[in-house]
């Protein structure tokens, strides 16, 4: 579904990452971990079109994405939650999950949308009138994600979802994530909390330093000793 | 001088007054809760409104009402162009609250001297749009007058609706508040700004037209009403339409007022004090958010 | 493209004192060169331009306080100036002086209120609008300034002489003498920008116009330091203003408190390169003179400096000296590529 092939990026004159080959397959949820500053959101922003790609490749469902602007990437099924949820603060709840489905492919169906949406998050549909600037920390979350999905994704990424947020309410959208992947959507995930992405997900990436040093399936990470050192403090 | 009637004249020229100010103003605050930039050419599109009509009528002998539209509609083509080729290339710098200011400003005069070199320095005059008078509880007032308050209201109350209600009016809202995330719902913020500022000046020149019958076409028509505007939408709060309205309205009214007691060579030091005032006490302005 | 503002973030060691010195002394012996009448008057303009510039650039360059009201203070230097050397039969001497304080205390009177602001366009607003009330006011207030009929009969600057041994006499009309007091002015203010930018409140000056809640977070205090941006760039200002009246010997408050002197001093600065010592006055000799040379386009005046403004903040940001050296250095490296790859 999401194929890169080396891929350079770059901060200006700054090498960020290098040589970034990776994939992910239709149905699975795929992790990305690595430390804070390894390069995790600025991959994520490269597959976006946020950032630009100097060299390489990325292709979904095999759609050279290089090609297509930022803005025009959701019309293809993609879609992200960013890294601390940006929310629209100064709009209600409903209101924002508006904004998600604003791609023309999806606008007119927005109302069977967010009935969808509800369901899966009958909290939001409690608040749905409320400013989601005055939310709290899960809220937002569930928030984003729902915001998120309201585009009919093929692919959705997530940017670092346990941020900030208590060990309880982390495992909540987890299992909202697992939820999400059951309906079909192929989830990215990418994530500082190593233990817990590497538990829902099939495979896993590990970026260190702008660099993906390894590449296994999720029970292999999980029982690897670099990993259980650098990681998992054990 | 100070009895009832004339007061109660003077407070509803105030109002009309204000309208106008705050239809003026509308477009300023429209750009900077988008685009954070406040537009130091506002006041010369204001003018290109006015002598926009001004050639319509007179040259190509077209009606009033069928002026007014192309008007609107040349200059905001004029803006794409201004925007596209001038203003775009500064967004995202990190100096922009500067060059932002300093391009429009250097627009503005360019355009302003442009008219005056090309299309001569003496005050056209222009038709209203709806002659006559009526008179209503002892108040005498020109039909055009009230058009005037009744074209502020309706354009602030289609924005108040169309910035809630439709799809355009929350692409506008979500890039203002987080333009990255709105790309990534697919919002292609840079036509979002492109149109937020040809909206903007084609309000600009609507409250030109609108105003050119009552104070005359010419060059420097739109310096005053710029700083008007300025005060207007910091009296009221950045970024809030009602704030623009409310500004406008306080300042309609003081300035009619004062005339009565200060003539009129000093009536515009009052919404000087008023700014000085503002800007002291409460800075965001009556309702606005916490940017100043 | 960057800022003008990270730009400076380094060190300040001062001017290069040989550079500077080397400057004003080019500047005080051209006279010796020079012997036009005419050439003289647009060089004083060019001085007139490039102290208010550099005063400008003082509040905006060094302190970050975008001020558009500059001109308020050239005009109330310049109407002080004239108005109590015409009612109390005072040297112009004294005028000139008084000029510069009067302009400094009433500078308070708009940074009080802009104490309070810290986006730079609402400073600008508010500069803006403190100028276009004076010029309301000195438009009206009639029995004082003659309104827009203008104040003419100005006295001259007085003779006098130095140390008994050069007399300088301004009654024969001359331009030189009233040359060498604009150099005096504009050595007196560059001097003074030298020594404050060197000083701590230099320091406290950058500092606050980089990052100003940073700033303040570390003990800068703010008030303090805006208000003497105030009080030092409008006294500059001031008795530029007190000069240019007993220089011209009329004023007329447009040809001070317009828009248009607002316009030329920014893009006077901007054109020379904001945040730079002689980047001011070299942007007003351009300009000035530049104009001047093209006298045909004179009608166009506004209009060029229109577009002056807006070709330079988005393609010169920092001022045409360092807009040309990078293009200098574009050109310099694509040539070197290409000249690689015609060679491989």
């Amino acid at each position: 579904m999401l194929r890169i092939d080396n891929l350079q990026v770059y901060y200006g004159d700054a090498h960020a990452l290098w040589d970034i080959s990776l994939h992910v397959s239709q149905s699975e949820i795929c992790t990305l971990v690595g430390a804070n500053g390894g390069g995790k959101t600025t991959l994520l922003k490269a597959i976006c079109g946020l950032l630009a790609v100097r060299e390489g490749s990325i292709f979904f469902d095999g759609v050279d994405l290089l090609a297509v602007k930022a803005e025009k990437r959701v019309d293809l099924g993609l879609s992200m939650c960013p890294e601390g949820r940006k929310i629209f603060p100064g709009m209600t709840v409903e209101e924002n999950l508006a904004v998600g489905a604003y791609n023309k492919r999806v606008w007119k169906k927005k109302g069977g949308l967010l009935e969808k949406n509800y369901e899966l998050f009958p909290k939001l549909r409690e608040r749905r009138n409320q400013v989601s600037g005055t939310l709290s920390g899960g809220e937002r979350q569930m928030l984003a994600i729902a915001r998120a999905l309201m585009s009919e994704p093929k692919l959705l990424i997530l940017d670092e979802p346990s941020l900030g947020l208590a060990p309880k309410t982390v495992e909540n959208v987890m299992e909202t994530i697992k939820t999400i992947n059951k309906t079909g959507v192929t989830i990215l995930l990418v994530e500082q909390n190593v233990n817990i992405s590497l538990q829902i997900s099939q495979r896993g990436y590990v970026i260190e330093s702008g660099r993906i040093v390894m590449h296994e399936s999720s029970d292999v990470l999980l029982s690897s000793p670099h990993v259980k050192q650098a990681y998992l403090g054990l | 001088m100070t009895n009832f009637p004339v007061i109660f004249e003077q407070i509803v020229n105030g109002l009309v007054l204000g309208s106008m100010y705050a239809l003026v103003a509308s477009g300023l605050t429209l750009i900077w809760g988008t685009m954070k930039m406040l537009n130091f050419a506002h006041g010369e599109l204001y003018m290109l409104g006015g002598f926009g009509l001004y050639f319509a009528v007179s040259l190509l002998h077209l009606p009033p009402w069928t002026s007014v539209p192309l008007v609107l509609a040349a200059v905001f083509i004029l803006a794409v162009l201004l925007e596209k080729g001038l203003i775009s290339p500064l967004l995202g710098r990190p100096d922009w609250d500067v060059s932002a200011v300093v391009a429009t400003l250097g627009i503005g005069i360019f355009i302003q001297n442009f008219a005056f070199k090309f299309w001569g320095g003496d005050f056209q005059e222009v038709p209203y749009m709806i002659p006559g008078t009526v008179t209503s509880l002892g108040v005498t007032l020109a039909w055009h007058r009230l058009y005037i308050l009744g074209l502020a209201l309706a354009v602030l109350i289609a924005f108040w609706q169309g910035m809630k209600k439709t799809r355009f009016g929350l692409a506008l809202r979500a890039t203002a508040q987080e333009s990255e995330a709105a790309t990534l719902m697919g919002i292609p913020y840079r036509k979002i700004y492109t149109l937020t500022f040809s909206i903007s000046a084609s309000l600009a020149a609507l409250a030109g037209t609108a105003l050119a019958p009552i104070f005359s076409v010419n060059p420097w028509m739109g310096s005053g009403p710029l700083i008007k505007a300025f005060i207007v939408v910091i009296l009221g709060g950045l970024g809030s339409f009602v704030g623009a309205i409310l500004g406008g309205f306080i300042i309609g009214i003081s300035e009619s007022l004062s005339v009565l007691f200060l003539g009129s060579g000093w009536k515009d030091l009052i919404c000087f004090l008023l700014l000085i005032l503002v800007l002291v006490f409460k800075p965001a302005g009556l309702l606005g958010g916490k940017e100043w | 493209m960057e800022d003008y503002r990270g730009r400076q973030l380094k060190i300040f060691r001062g001017v290069n004192p040989l550079f500077m010195w080397g400057v004003f002394l080019a500047l005080l012996l051209l006279p010796l060169v020079i012997r036009s009448e005419y050439t003289l008057s647009v060089l004083i303009i060019c001085l007139i331009y490039g102290t208010l510039a550099a005063s400008w650039n003082l509040m905006v360059g060094y302190a970050g306080i975008l001020s558009f009201g500059h001109q308020a203070f050239y005009g109330l230097g310049a109407y002080f100036s004239a108005i109590i050397t015409m009612k109390f039969q005072l040297s112009p001497w004294i005028g000139i002086p008084l000029g510069g304080f009067f302009a400094a205390l009433l500078s308070l009177a708009i940074g009080f209120p802009c104490l309070r602001l810290r986006i730079a366009p609402y400073i600008a607003i508010a500069t803006l609008a403190f100028s276009e009330i004076l010029l309301v006011i000195c438009k009206n207030w009639v029995s004082l300034t003659r309104g827009e009929m203008g104040l003419s009969g100005i006295p001259p600057l007085q003779d006098f002489s130095l140390f008994g041994l050069a007399i300088f006499t301004f009654s024969t009309g001359g331009k030189i003498p009233y040359y060498y007091t604009m150099i005096g002015i504009f050595i007196l203010t560059m001097l003074f920008i030298n020594f404050q930018a060197g000083s701590k409140v230099g320091l406290a000056f950058r500092a606050m116009r980089d990052e100003q809640d940073a700033a303040a977070s570390l003990g800068v205090n703010l008030t303090r330091y805006k208000l003497t941006a105030f009080l030092t760039g409008s006294f500059f200002a001031g008795i530029t203003g007190g000069f240019y009246a007993h220089y011209i010997s009329i004023l007329a408050p447009d040809a001070v408190f317009g828009i248009g002197e607002m316009v030329e001093i920014v893009a006077v600065t901007l054109m020379g390169g904001i945040g730079t010592f002689f980047g001011p006055v070299l942007g007003a000799f351009v300009l000035v003179i530049g104009l001047e040379v093209l006298r045909g386009l004179s009608d166009y005046r506004l209009m060029i400096y229109g577009a002056v403004l807006v070709i330079l903040i988005i393609m010169m940001p920092h001022g045409l000296l360092a807009g040309l050296t990078q293009l200098l250095n574009k050109v310099k490296t694509r040539t070197a590529g290409q000249l690689r790859k015609a060679g491989s």
